[in-house]
């Protein structure tokens, strides 16, 4: 009995206070994570026997198809790069900074909370690389999520496609501002911030849009894939069960993150 | 009849293993730590181990371990899962004293009764997930507990068959 009211009385303190647990729970992911990323190459493997089969079928028309997809790309990276070129150009002549965007920390996808419905995922790099809990985590792909809990050899991770995890977002191409909510089974909401026509159409990307100075502007975020009455949904681009390596960043606007971490602290 | 008795047999002289009482709480403890493996699911749906083993182990004793263990096995499998601290010291706690009452209630316990006590206490445990994920801010449609909860009453048995046979070594039958 005495148990269930200490349980009770801690899940509030936890649930009130997450930050009063924070090195407790920093500590047993240090001493799981070794364990997760040694078995992890294992796993990977045999899910790639099984996936690279696949690719062996219908082959010949695959590598038509493939190459001339590739040279299309030539030819759209050729007019991007003189894009950026320009865009550089007239960057110096508004005398606008950039900001520099090196990595914190680069490390692996090793777990994730596959028995609960919140999507987090453990990364193998922790406060010992200078992982910070709120750093934004990406791979090549796209955007994968945020720190929320940094031991020193591991930090758990908040995908994009958990519940609580709300990104504002732009649509490339037009760029109408979006919201970005996770649905918990690996796919997100979009919604548009404008009340009106469906701006969606199958196949488009989101991208973050740096509103709110957590994430960096400019990083993919998922593919629309079907519409509903309202918004999308939407499959993210960094699929963490296949992504081999992710970098955590600073955040975009430090002053205005540890401004929001205290708010959504004493939010959760 | 003389010849079974001459025959060797081979429980004689086999008594509990070493730290025979303690088998069953560390085997719960290590199925709290199967959510260490790498697996990286998008769906969530893979049931929980630690829970599973806890009740699968009380239905099947009632000695498996002091009553006030659950508080200290259920926080250790809050670390590992990466659940608010506190959430699963809570619902292990309730789940010992519900079965502590049920023990009390019910007359006679057969496998079908066992089992639906195990799927009532696995889904409350799924809703208290929901609950609480709701509370941080994550709040999903209640129909979304169903397909962990579906494969975690079929699983169930699976666990229950291991924990029967982990009890029938550790106490040397």
């Amino acid at each position: 009995m005495a148990g269930l009211i200490i349980g009770i009385v801690m899940l509030g303190l936890s649930l009130v206070a997450p930050k009063s647990y924070a090195s407790v729970r920093g500590v047993a992911l240090d001493a799981t994570a070794p364990v997760t990323g040694g078995l992890r190459a294992v796993t990977a493997t045999v899910g790639g026997v099984f996936t690279g089969a696949g690719n062996y079928w219908d082959a010949a028309h695959q590598n038509a198809r493939l190459k001339q997809e590739r040279e299309l790309m030539l030819q759209r990276i050729v007019e991007a790069r003189a894009i950026s070129l320009e865009n550089r150009e007239l960057k110096t002549v508004l005398e606008l900074r950039e900001h520099s965007r090196t990595p914190v920390a680069t490390g692996r996808i090793v777990g994730s909370s596959f028995n609960s419905p919140r999507r987090y995922a453990i990364f193998s790099a922790g406060g010992a690389d200078g992982v910070r809990v709120g750093m934004p985590v990406r791979s090549a792909k796209g955007l994968i999520g945020r720190v929320i809990d940094a031991g020193s050899l591991a930090s758990r991770v908040l995908l994009v496609s958990d519940r609580a995890s709300i990104i504002p977002a732009r649509i490339l191409g037009n760029g109408q501002p979006v919201i970005s909510q996770g649905r918990g089974d690996g796919t997100v909401d979009l919604r548009p911030l404008e009340v009106g026509r469906n701006p969606f159409k199958p196949g488009d990307i989101v991208i973050t849009s740096g509103t709110g100075g957590l994430y960096p502007p400019l990083v993919a975020i998922a593919r629309v894939v079907r519409l509903d009455d309202d918004g999308a949904i939407a499959l993210p681009l960094a699929d963490p069960s296949s992504t081999s390596f992710a970098m955590v960043e600073h955040p975009y606007e430090p002053a205005a993150v540890a401004e929001e971490i205290g708010g959504s602290m004493d939010a959760q | 009849m003389v010849r079974a008795a001459l025959a060797p047999h081979r429980n004689i002289g086999k008594g509990p293993v070493a730290g025979a009482s303690l088998v069953p709480a560390i085997s719960v403890a290590v199925a709290s730590l199967l959510t260490a493996l790498p697996i990286v699911s998008m769906s969530g749906w893979y049931p929980d181990f630690g829970f599973m083993a806890l009740i699968a182990w009380r239905l099947l004793r009632a000695d498996a371990w002091p009553a006030w263990w659950a508080a200290p096995l259920g926080f250790f499998n809050d670390l590992a899962t990466g659940h608010p601290i506190g959430f699963s010291i809570a619902l292990w706690t309730a789940a010992m004293l519900a079965l502590d009452l049920a023990d009390r209630r019910t007359m006679w316990r057969g496998y079908w009764l066992e089992w639906a006590i195990a799927a009532l206490l696995l889904l409350a445990n799924e809703a208290a997930e929901w609950r609480i994920a709701q509370v941080m801010g994550a709040s999903l449609p209640f129909l979304t507990v169903v397909p962990p909860l579906l494969i975690s009453v079929l699983a169930f048995p699976i666990v229950a068959w291991a924990v029967s046979r982990l009890d029938r070594w550790r106490l040397g039958r």
